[in-house]
């Protein structure tokens, strides 16, 4: 009984197991056929659908399309493809290149500030041992012109000293011009010249004495009065900013 | 054939094309501006300062 039911078993999975080869080689007979006989690479036009049952209708076959077919020969509409993608590119990016530009420039000083962020002064008119005050992008400078006893007491000085050490040549650009921003480094008033106890500028507001170097020696001001970017042309003039 | 080695030459390599593309964007930004610069100052004639400086500043060309 058991060996008999083994032999049937055996019997039928060797032929379930042959079935699907069976009905599967007619399926691979056909593909093989049909990569083989279609002539796809050599003219796309003339595809030969390998559905061809029964009932054909017009809309299974694959139309004509060798009147879309381009005439030109080479890569001459792939130039133009290109042509024209490239074209679109370049135009975007003159494009996003220039809003970019044009927010960034918005960001920059207009011309009319500009026009006042330099002063120029001629240092001819200012005789020796005199203070003058210009107004430079809304706030006083003070020059001083120098004289040579004022300048031996500037360079006298301990630095070390000092609350905000700074030697006397780090602060002018030639020893006779002094050239500073005339507001208090405490709570910004502007000191007045020739006055306090070291012979310089004395802020009248909270009693800061600066020196003739414009240094801060006394009162609550914590440092030097700010020397602004300045230079001296060829002509004796003097250009702030 | 002349296409065919414009597209070899120039379309066929990413880089190429890319480097195109940015000299052309180049050219045709200066070209643009010049061209809508010259409009504006077509359709503007005789109304902006340059046009009427001198009416008001003599000689010197300082500024």
């Amino acid at each position: 009984m058991a060996p008999l039911q083994t032999m049937s078993r055996t019997l039928a999975r060797s032929t379930a197991a042959r079935l699907p080869t069976t009905a599967a080689s007619p399926t691979t007979t056909t593909c093989v056929r049909a990569v083989s006989s279609s002539p796809a690479l050599s003219s796309p036009a003339t595809f030969q659908s390998p559905f061809t049952l029964k009932g054909e209708s017009k809309s299974t076959q694959v139309p004509d399309f060798s009147k879309y077919i381009s005439k030109k020969q080479g890569s001459s509409n792939a130039l133009f493809s290109y042509f024209m993608v490239g074209t679109l590119g370049a135009i975007s990016a003159a494009g996003a290149k220039s809003t970019v530009q044009e927010f960034l420039v918005n960001m920059s000083a207009s011309a009319d500030v500009l026009a006042m962020a330099k002063v120029e002064v001629d240092l001819n008119a200012i005789p020796e041992g005199k203070n003058v005050i210009i107004k430079w992008r809304g706030k006083p400078v003070f020059i001083r012109h120098r004289t040579s006893a004022e300048i031996d007491e500037a360079n006298q000085v301990n630095v070390a000293s000092l609350r905000d050490p700074q030697s006397d040549e780090d602060r002018v650009k030639k020893p006779e011009w002094l050239v500073m921003l005339g507001v208090c480094t405490h709570l910004g008033c502007v000191p007045i010249g020739e006055a306090g106890d070291f012979g310089g500028w004395f802020c009248p507001c909270h009693g800061s004495h600066y020196d003739i170097s414009g240094r801060i020696r006394k009162g609550p001001a914590p440092l030097n009065l700010e020397v602004p970017t300045y230079d001296f042309s060829d002509d004796g003039k003097l250009v702030i900013g | 054939m002349a296409s065919g080695a414009v597209y070899s030459a120039l379309f066929r390599r990413n880089y190429t094309m890319l480097g195109l593309v940015f000299a052309g964007a180049f050219a045709f930004e200066m070209g643009y501006d010049n061209v809508m610069n010259k409009v504006w100052d077509n359709y503007n004639r005789g109304r902006q300062w340059k046009d009427i400086r001198h009416k008001y500043v003599e000689g010197g060309d300082d500024e």
